[in-house]
């Protein structure tokens, strides 16, 4: 663990002295070699960490001989596009798995564990290292009831974005630690000449029980479910900061239930807001002057704590062999899974605008200078939590409850309780359709 | 101001006729400016959308909006070579086309037998066609995709083409009807009793003088065809996909290139407006949906 | 239309084969696309049918329908729907008549046809783009209406974050889009009027109303109930450009009757729920079409 700056010398001759245990030192060309002409299909997103993976897929083809052929899809369509696709068994042979899809993946069986390729010599990679990936993400990106099914590819932690400039003028020479304090001190200093302090992404759709909702019950101790997955969105904590959520409506632009990532990203790179929580992938195009008014002020920390804890929004997707491919699609996806989530090629990934959740990568002095949002997501991954939304199979028909409902009390049409009450109602019934309350499934999220 | 003028020079002859030009000349003013609204009202989007499309993410996202700004072609460049909206614009043209010539060759002949002939169940039968029309699109789309799937032509664009017959053989059959029906019957009868087939009749003599309303059920299927999002979305991925799906692949809530939206929305909508313009002639003599001339 | 027609040479009468040939292109092929899936759907509509959980699917009957029939957010959607439908279509047809007897005068010839041209523009107009534009235009902060507003002293307003606002931003689009089509088709109806007929009439009154309401209006009938069915079928179906603009939002402003089918079935997955959702749909826009003909439509039908 000291030896951190002679590991990536190191990792060659450990790969060498593997490679020798194991007849022959194992290589991606050799591997492949058996899957030329291969093509595989699989569901890409236009983010960024998805135009990294296109450049770095030249290479892969180039050198393995397979094909990958992407179908882009913006997020709000991929997964009803898996979906038709998987139940009709077409062509895709690798799953895009967003955390909040994984159990619905899982208990539909269009995923393969990826036991099956790492018990093969012959394709898994020597230096594969699952124990290197962030714990937090390998559980909830590609974990399912303690099977892994996909290794973590676009990785996300909420980081608070905020303007140095703006904070220092108000007289603060940090960001808030504590979501009171964002309200209660910066809230009122920073909100002022048609300025902001604070917006939060609403929007109806994921971003609204993502981003918005589930971001505000953690901090506070709150939770969807309880132990016996019953609605928990009355509790005391919930509710504690679901009225908070109403609370802090003051200090954030008028009109937020329509704010989405695009718009929230656009308030802080135009500086009409001070302070933003957002999805570490958004640094990049902040920091950069051509997208951003302020670029210069712009700093990162990770999001504030509330009374229980840091709990920062968690989400990204893994990739794993969809079962519906037959043997050789199976057996050059997963080369183009493992070479994309590579240890080898962690650092590539980054540098082409991709976030990688390979912890050895953040190690090195200088990824960590090059990339100025890198502490605080390496701070932010020790504390997620991997049910931050439920991600059972139930997942997609709950968020549209929330989605509504969420909005709704934004928008004072209902109460808190209220509001917490009809998602509550309506989520249970979709839990106990799907059989958790007479015993046939077992409490997992 | 030339109202005034004109009052005032009219005044000094004759007082009455002055008043009516002057009471004439007023509501020409009226009936212009009017106009000039409706005009307005019609274009200004399509004028927006334009000008968005040539500014960057930055001046398009200015507050308050620029109305004088550098102009780039950037967003066009891009959408153009580098997203390949050239490939999705083919695609919809193909599919706008094919199913339009469908939709008017199998309607016409339906239409002049509703309009012309008598049989049992007429009424429902026009009924029927027109309610395919209603169908909700929502509704059918899953059904379409797993009889697709099935049959192995998802992402084709024969599917497409047939799939919006659904809605564009009612439209034919509805606007023809009424248009062979505003046609003389004195006409055919003459054909008739020189011995012309009904074939030939409907040919030769219906059809030319129907052309109004072909051209402008053309004119709606290709439009309705050109313009449809649920299905495209939902049976096209790469191959076959059109240009309204590839817009909307852009609209990714995590970032907004609105640039390059409206870009390829003016792509889209300026060969609809082209093709409808050249027809406009036809538009109103086409449109008198079944009253009688 | 022709039962008056009664010449023993029968001119409406033909064969079988003759009417076949007519006619069974365009029925077997609209019989082939449109029934399977129709037949599909109403099969699923009777099945507990989720993509998600198809494992478990099963014949439940009506249990589907009876679920929508008591489903309080069915029955807003609905609500919404016939609001947008009550606001937007009656400003549809007065603006588009209003257009129509505008350029159906005479003079100003090639302004009138600049008018007609530029009303192409709307209607050629992509629904989905629509919606993109209605993001663009109607922004709280860069939209250029608020700024518009702004140099008359009003606002700025919060169009797509308000809920009543955001419904009045689909109404406007609705009305942008369609007004001009109404407009055509009225003008069209305008042209059917014989000139003789309308001059006489001319000389009779003075008053355009009466010319209106006892001239013009009998040849309009037809071109308004096109309107009609058309534009409800249209409302019930509008689901593009909301989609691109609102998603429904912002709480459940605008999700309307489309967009509601759409989230269950293909975010929710849940199909049986969806098709039971859309057949009755389709019932009541059947049921609405038939009454629109049988008022208006029947003296040109009998």
């Amino acid at each position: 663990m000291k030896l951190r700056t002679t590991v990536s010398a190191l990792a060659l001759t450990a790969a060498m002295a593997f490679g020798s245990n194991a007849a022959q030192a194992w290589s991606l060309e050799e591997a492949a070699k058996p899957y030329e002409g291969t093509t595989i299909d699989v569901v890409f997103l236009l983010r960024p960490g998805y135009e990294a993976a296109e450049e770095m897929l030249k290479d892969f083809t180039e050198r393995t001989g397979i094909n990958v052929n992407l179908i882009k899809h913006p997020y709000e369509n991929a997964l009803g596009e898996q979906v038709r696709d998987f139940i009709s068994g077409g062509d895709l042979d690798v799953a895009l798995v967003d955390l909040v899809w994984i159990g619905n993946f899982a208990e539909n069986g269009w995923m393969v564990p990826i036991e099956e390729f790492t018990s093969n010599p012959d394709l898994a990679d020597p230096d594969l290292d699952l124990e290197d990936f962030f714990p937090v993400t390998l559980d909830a990106f590609g974990t399912w009831d303690g099977t892994v099914y996909g290794l973590p590819f676009d990785n996300y932690s909420g980081l608070m974005y905020y303007n140095k400039c703006m904070l220092e003028d108000a007289g603060f020479d940090g960001p808030p630690e504590t979501w009171e304090a964002l309200k209660d001190e910066y809230g009122p200093a920073l909100t002022k000449d048609g300025k902001y302090a604070y917006a939060l992404q609403s929007k109806r759709n994921e971003t609204q029980s993502a981003d918005s909702f589930a971001r505000m019950l953690w901090p506070f101790g709150g939770s969807f479910l309880d132990a016996e997955f019953r609605s928990n969105l009355n509790s005391e904590e919930s509710q504690t900061g679901l009225k908070f959520r109403q609370d802090l409506m003051q200090y954030m632009p008028q009109g937020i239930v329509a704010y989405d990532h695009a718009e929230t990203v656009n308030a802080l790179a135009q500086g009409d807001v001070a302070i933003i929580t957002e999805w570490s992938g958004f640094a990049s195009s902040l920091k950069d002057p051509n997208t951003s008014a302020v670029a210069d002020c712009i700093e990162v920390a990770a999001e504030p704590s509330g009374p229980a804890g840091r709990k920062p929004a968690l989400g990204g997707f893994s990739l794993a062999v969809a079962s519906q491919a037959d043997d050789d699609e199976k057996a050059a996806a997963w080369l183009m899974i493992q070479y994309l989530t590579s240890k080898a090629n962690a650092e590539k990934y980054l540098d082409l605008g991709g976030v990688s959740a390979r912890q050895s990568v953040y190690e090195d002095e200088s990824v960590r200078d090059k990339f100025f949002f890198a502490d605080a997501l390496v701070e932010s991954w020790q504390e997620g939590v991997p049910e931050f939304r439920p991600r059972f199979a139930e997942w997609p028909e709950i968020t549209e409850i929330v989605q509504e409902w969420g909005t709704k009390m934004m928008l004072g049409e209902v109460t808190t309780e209220e509001g917490a009450e009809e998602i509550g109602t309506r989520m249970e019934a979709v839990l106990d359709d799907a059989g958790y309350y007479d015993g046939e499934k077992p409490l997992a999220q | 101001m030339s109202v005034e003028t004109a009052t005032g020079t009219a005044a000094t002859s004759a007082p009455a006729t002055a008043h009516r030009t002057a009471q004439r000349e007023r509501r020409l003013w009226v009936q212009i400016l009017l106009i000039a609204l409706v005009i307005l009202f019609c274009i200004f989007p399509f004028y927006w959308m334009v000008t968005t499309s040539l500014k960057t993410q930055i001046v398009a996202l200015q507050s308050p909006p620029a109305w004088i700004f550098d102009a780039t072609t950037a967003n066009y460049t891009e959408v153009l070579f580098a997203d390949g909206v050239g490939y999705t614009l083919m695609n919809s043209l193909i599919v706008a086309v094919c199913t339009t010539i469908l939709a008017v060759g199998l309607g016409c002949p339906a239409a002049y037998a509703l309009a012309r002939f008598e049989f049992r169940g007429k009424k429902d039968l026009w009924f029927w066609f027109i309610t395919n029309r209603m169908v909700s699109p929502v509704v059918l789309a899953l059904p379409f995709f797993l009889i697709v799937r099935m049959l192995g032509l998802l992402d084709t664009h024969i599917v497409l083409i047939l799939i919006y017959l659904t809605f564009n053989l009612p439209i034919v059959i509805w606007i023809c009807t009424d248009q062979f029906r505003s046609i003389p019957r004195d006409l055919d009868e003459a054909a008739l009793l020189e011995g012309a087939s009904q074939w030939r009749i409907f040919r030769s003599v219906c059809l030319p003088l129907a052309m109004p309303g072909v051209a402008v059920s053309s004119i709606f299927s290709f439009i309705f065809s050109w313009n449809e999002l649920m299905f495209a979305l939902v049976l096209t991925r790469t191959y076959a996909k059109t240009a309204p799906a590839m817009a909307v692949s852009f609209m990714e809530g995590y970032n907004l290139p609105y640039g390059k939206i409206m870009a390829t929305s003016t792509l889209i909508v300026i060969p609809v407006i082209i093709f409808a313009l050249i027809a406009s002639k036809q538009l109103v003599r086409g449109l008198t949906m079944g009253a009688v001339k | 239309m022709s039962q008056s027609v009664k010449s023993p040479s029968m001119p409406g009468r033909v064969s079988r084969a003759t009417l076949f040939g007519f006619l069974g292109p365009a029925v077997i092929t609209l019989a082939l696309i449109g029934i399977v899936p129709l037949a599909f759907a109403v099969w699923t509509s009777m099945r507990d049918y989720n993509l998600t959980k198809l494992a478990r699917q099963k014949f439940i009957g009506f249990e589907n329908y009876v679920t929508v029939l008591n489903d309080g957010a069915f029955w807003d959607a609905m609500g919404r729907t016939f609001t947008l439908l009550a606001i937007a279509l009656p400003m549809q047809l007065i603006f588009g008549l209003g257009i129509a007897l505008l350029l159906h005068k005479p003079g100003l010839g090639f302004f009138k046809t600049i008018a007609r041209l530029s009303l192409v523009v709307p209607m050629a107009t992509t629904y989905a783009v629509v919606g993109l534009l209605g993001q663009v235009m109607f922004n709280l902060k860069y939209g250029v209406v608020n700024q518009l507003l702004g140099f008359l002293g009003l606002g700025p307003f919060d169009w797509l974050g308000d809920p009543n606002l955001a419904f009045v931003t689909v109404i406007f689009w609705d009305v942008w889009q369609w007004t001009p089509f109404c407009a055509l088709v009225l003008l069209a109806g305008l042209t059917t009027v014989p000139p003789e007929i309308e001059e006489a009439a001319r000389l009779e009154t003075k008053s355009w109303l009466t010319i209106l309401r006892h001239v013009q209006l009998p040849f309009l009938v037809p071109g308004l109930t096109a309107l009609l069915i058309l534009r409800t079928a249209d409302t019930l179906k509008l689901f593009d450009m909301v989609f691109t603009m609102t998603r429904g939002g912002p709480g459940a402003a605008t999700e309307f009757i489309a967009l509601l089918i759409q989230r269950v079935g293909f975010r929710a997955f849940d199909q049986g729920l969806a098709s039971a959702q859309a057949v009755i749909l389709l019932i009541i826009t059947i049921v609405l079409s038939r009454l629109y003909i049988s008022f208006f439509y029947r003296e040109v039908h009998s």
